[in-house]
């Protein structure tokens, strides 16, 4: 089966086929999901958000060219709503918590012990993550989580693939330092 | 090759994107390099930990609220169909109706302005006099002819409106006599009558006015109308007067106040 590409069904959304949006979801809520949940910690916000990416890509359809990467064009909605977010409350909705607060809302293993021992395994990571710039924090994402090139992070962040690589390693050795020194 | 220029590579290479002959140039440069390999190596730990960071499942309710959303919004994007091919028909409606009046208005007030502006303009030539005698003259014979048609009005209050522009015609012609005694001698509504007398006395200047209230004199039959002619005729001075009220006093069921007044009114006459 040829499946169709996600420029296509999201041109055919443009021209008026709504209902194809709900292929697109079918494709890329779980992936949109975790960038959200990466940037928040915050699993029913995320939710909330995906629900707002999509209906944003529904209402301004005709803002797509299809010039670009259907990814490139989401990820920059999610983005924007990310930072309407930030408007509304002055912070993203999960982060810059204290780190018991954190490590409740950590999803762990099957049983309570295990649950336990991973919880105190990955806090300081989680809190390092946490205490990184948004900024760095969304580059790391991009491509540790979600594994995009960087010519596409480069797309959705406007700007050349080159300076995403840099600014990758630059979140990168933030993130280190931050966790070297919550170690000692 | 300096070692800043690695980081680019090195996030090529942590995220698996070199090729297999760029990979080895970049390991034989963090061989050769203590400290590339002392950050790279901190790096890659952390790096490698991140595998356990964790995104909770999304809940199960997401693709149903998702079409539910859609639904919703499928249905706004109708209704403002509809709503706006309403609208287009209004809108086509209003292009229709008023085209034709709205023309016809916009020609007047640009006649209005043009004369405006011929006017005013003119009058720094110095054909100001004659231009406003042609416009004084004109806006007369407007007066003029609007009395008139007012007098043929069927209601009252419009006739006395008619008979009361008389007094800011200053040059009343024969025609604005003639039509003011039709309404003296004939008009049902005293009101208008007494309005009418009134009017012809500030034009008694004229001869072939003051014959004609004399004249008027035995046509009126209300009492009120009786009285007040004998007061105009007073103040007057009208002599040629006394002729009609004699004649007057001869009716056999004249009022009996109006019959002393005239009495009175002759005897100050003569």
């Amino acid at each position: 089966m040829n499946a169709l590409s996600d420029n296509t069904i999201m041109l055919r959304v443009k021209a008026g086929d709504l209902e194809r949006m709900g292929l697109l979801f079918e494709r890329h809520y779980r992936s949109l999901y975790g960038f959200l949940f990466h940037m928040t910690y915050h699993r029913e916000a995320s939710e909330d958000m995906v629900q707002t990416v999509f209906y944003k890509m529904l209402r301004y359809r005709n803002s797509f060219t299809g010039e670009g990467e259907f990814m490139a064009w989401m990820y920059q909605i999610a983005r924007n709503v990310l930072k309407d977010e930030v408007k509304k409350k002055g912070k993203l909705p999960g982060t810059h918590h204290d780190a018991n607060e954190l490590a409740d809302r950590l999803p762990g293993g099957a049983s309570a012990d295990e649950h336990l021992e991973k919880k105190q395994a990955n806090a300081g990571l989680y809190m390092a993550m946490n205490k990184l710039s948004d900024d760095n924090r969304e580059i790391l994402t991009l491509s540790r989580f979600q594994e995009l090139k960087y010519q596409e992070i480069g797309q959705i962040l406007g700007i050349t693939e080159g300076a995403a690589k840099v600014r990758a390693f630059r979140a990168m050795q933030e993130l280190k330092d931050i966790y070297t020194k919550m170690e000692r | 090759m300096n070692c800043e220029q690695y980081e680019e590579k090195f996030s090529d290479y942590i995220s698996k994107q070199l090729t297999i002959a760029e990979r080895e140039e970049f390991e034989k440069h963090l061989a050769g390099c203590e400290s590339c390999m002392q950050e790279f190596t901190a790096i890659q730990q952390v790096w490698d930990l991140m595998d356990e960071i964790q995104v909770p499942e999304p809940g199960g309710h997401m693709p149903v609220k998702f079409k539910a959303m859609l639904d919703t919004y499928k249905q706004s994007v109708d209704e403002k169909k509809e709503a706006f091919s309403i609208k287009e028909l209004l809108a086509r409606l209003w292009q229709w109706q008023p085209r034709w009046p709205l023309a016809y208005s916009l020609v007047i007030v640009l006649i209005s302005f043009g004369s405006g502006y011929l006017v005013f303009h003119a009058s720094t030539t110095g054909k100001q006099d004659e231009q406003l005698q042609a416009l004084t003259s004109q806006v007369h014979e407007l007066k003029q002819t609007m009395m008139l048609a007012l007098l043929e009005n069927p209601s009252a209050s419009e006739r006395i409106k008619g008979v009361s522009y008389t007094s800011e015609i200053k040059h009343a012609d024969k025609e604005v006599i003639d039509a003011l005694f039709a309404t003296l001698n004939n008009d049902p509504n005293v009101n208008v009558r007494l309005s009418t007398l009134d009017a012809l006395t500030h034009l008694a200047a004229h001869p072939e006015v003051r014959q004609g209230l004399i004249q008027s004199i035995i046509q009126q039959d209300s009492p009120l109308m009786q009285s007040a002619i004998a007061d105009v005729m007073l103040k007057l001075q009208e002599k040629g007067s006394v002729n009609s009220f004699k004649q007057l006093l001869k009716q056999k069921d004249l009022n009996p106040g109006v019959k002393d007044k005239i009495r009175q009114t002759i005897t100050q006459l003569i």
